[in-house]
């Protein structure tokens, strides 16, 4: 068990090295930080949103956006460059399991999303603490009430972005190891994860009376197979408005996401067994 | 005591669907095979005739259609028979933001080379394959012959029983090749054994005990090097300083006796030993 933890662990790292040296990597990250930069130019032209919102709606898409894009192009890319390569063939020529490659291919990725993840929650967390602290100034210059921002809430909530990606890449890695091609990995991955953010449609729909059919099968499976990756975005509750968040959500939250990735990384375990390298 | 072969393998049958229709393509026909331990063992055959795709099976990284393999006594495809195997793929890519000591050691790491030993057996597989001046080097900046080497080490930093070896060769100059034999021959002094595919059959008759031919997915010629060349009806004597008259006299002594002279050349060397003779060495020798 140690042995091959520390294979994982070792695939994760020279992962890692690779996915951080990509372009793709540095040019969605700069994008992400001009988007949460420019939110304080921008906000001038508030269309009817309170300032720290906007902001913050800003870094909250930002993150959402470009660590999808940053999750799927890099999960399948990571993947199929050490295939394309024959790397592959030298890694798994060695006392190495097909699950062990996976999940180290997967902690490589995932971290690579924490630090994309820390790095743009820790510059939204910049904006707002700032914003938020002249704002303050000026509420209590006019004897109002300050507005509210919880950089401990931040910190969750960049927690359950990572925890979101983490759901996405092995989704993706499930994709890519059943797939021939990078391009199918990607499209097929993207639409996964579009699927899987609309996956409360399918859910409202199903509560909806109807009659059985096969649409209703589809809409079932839709709704129990994909994760609803919407959960995951209590950005407004748990960084403007604190104490908002009913208890038991967020361990369940928490509790789902592992749960998907761990079934995720299972069934892209069985489907690379067999693959022929 | 080495019991049982290095690899065996019996009625082993490889089929490939290709296209939409799902066409069959034999890569490899009912090959059995058995490797001894301790020899190295020429795997040879052209382009496309199943070498590769045998050594894929024989690893794992293929499955057979049919087939019984078995590594060093243990079921092929397990990672306890890959614990005790290395292995050099054909014309083998790295990831080149490594330097070739962090290659060898990551490869070390998985290949379950304990933490506290991998330092040391970094040194004495990069020393095994000259290398250990040019480890800090990052691979992206290595020579042909210098990336095979540097693949060699990886196959062998954790002192595998068996050494696999997919054309070690193809693509380095004459003198980087003799510089692989002669670390093929180091291994087979260790007591490895070593399958070796390539294509230089004038290494292969060099360096290996026991060849096997391949074409079209079948084993044509299995068997030691000295027997499978050896023309038993055929006999070569050399002679210094032969005159007209002694050749007559040869030739008249052998008909006596029932024989013929079949030809009369000076013996040649090999393009190879020539160029080995008048070049001494180049950079990544």
């Amino acid at each position: 068990m140690k042995a091959a933890l520390s294979r994982c662990l070792w695939i994760a790292r020279i992962t890692f090295l690779e996915a951080i040296r990509q372009r793709f990597f540095a040019f969605l990250f700069v994008l992400g930080a001009v988007l949460v930069l420019s939110s304080s130019a921008i906000r001038v032209f508030d269309f009817g949103h309170s300032e720290l919102k906007f902001i913050a709606d800003f870094g909250f898409g930002g993150l959402f956006l470009f660590g999808s894009m940053l999750g799927v192009v890099m999960t399948a890319q990571l993947f199929f460059a050490e295939l394309d390569n024959r790397t592959a063939l030298t890694l798994l020529a060695k006392p190495l399991g097909r699950g062990e490659f996976l999940v180290g291919k997967f902690l490589g990725t995932w971290a690579v999303l924490g630090v994309f993840v820390i790095a743009l929650a820790g510059l939204l967390g910049v904006m707002l603490g700032w914003r938020a602290a002249e704002l303050a100034a000026i509420a209590a210059e006019r004897r109002l009430s300050p507005p509210e921002f919880d950089a401990a809430g931040l910190g969750l909530f960049a927690l359950l972005q990572w925890l979101r990606l983490g759901v996405v890449v092995a989704m993706v890695l499930t994709v890519a190891a059943a797939a021939r091609t990078f391009l199918f990995a990607v499209v097929v991955g993207a639409l996964a994860v579009l699927a899987g953010q609309l996956q409360w449609l399918s859910q409202d729909l199903l509560l909806k009376p109807a009659e059985a059919g096969l649409g209703r099968v589809a809409l079932w499976l839709l709704t129990h197979l994909l994760p609803n990756l919407q959960q995951f975005n209590l950005g407004d509750a748990l960084v403007l408005a604190p104490h908002q968040v009913q208890d038991g959500t967020l361990p369940w939250v928490f509790a789902s996401g592992l749960a998907y990735i761990v079934a995720f990384l299972a069934l892209a375990s069985f489907l690379f067994r067999r693959r022929e390298i | 005591m080495k019991a049982g072969p290095s690899i065996s393998v019996r009625n082993l049958t490889k089929d490939f669907r290709i296209g939409l229709k799902g066409l069959k393509l034999r890569a490899v026909d009912d090959l059995s095979l058995s490797i001894p331990r301790g020899q190295v063992f020429g795997l040879l055959g052209p382009n496309g005739c199943g070498k590769s795709t045998t050594l894929k099976i024989i690893l794992g990284l293929v499955t057979a259609t049919s087939g019984e393999i078995a590594i060093l006594g243990l079921p092929s495809a397990t990672p306890a028979a890959r614990a005790r195997t290395g292995f050099l793929p054909e014309a083998p890519y790295f990831h080149k933001f490594l330097s070739g000591r962090e290659l060898v050691r990551y490869c070390a790491h998985l290949s379950g080379v304990p933490s506290n030993r991998v330092e040391a057996a970094v040194d004495e597989a990069l020393a095994l394959v000259a290398m250990a001046e040019a480890s800090e080097r990052l691979v992206g900046t290595y020579s042909k012959g210098m990336l095979q080497r540097i693949g060699l080490a990886q196959a062998i930093v954790h002192d595998p029983e068996l050494v696999i070896l997919d054309e070690p060769t193809a693509g380095v100059d004459p003198v980087g090749a003799a510089a692989i034999g002669r670390i093929i021959e180091a291994m087979r002094v260790r007591g490895k054994t070593v399958v070796l595919c390539s294509h230089l059959l004038g290494q292969v008759e060099q360096v290996c005990d026991r060849v096997a031919i391949m074409d079209k997915g079948r084993l044509v010629l299995e068997g030691a090097v000295e027997e499978v060349l050896e023309r038993r009806d055929r006999h070569v004597l050399t002679v210094a300083d032969l005159t007209p008259a002694a050749l007559a006299a040869a030739e008249t002594a052998l008909a006596a006796h029932g024989a013929r002279l079949g030809s009369v050349t000076h013996p040649r060397r090999s393009l190879e030993e020539l160029f080995r003779e008048l070049v001494t060495g180049s950079r990544d020798a």
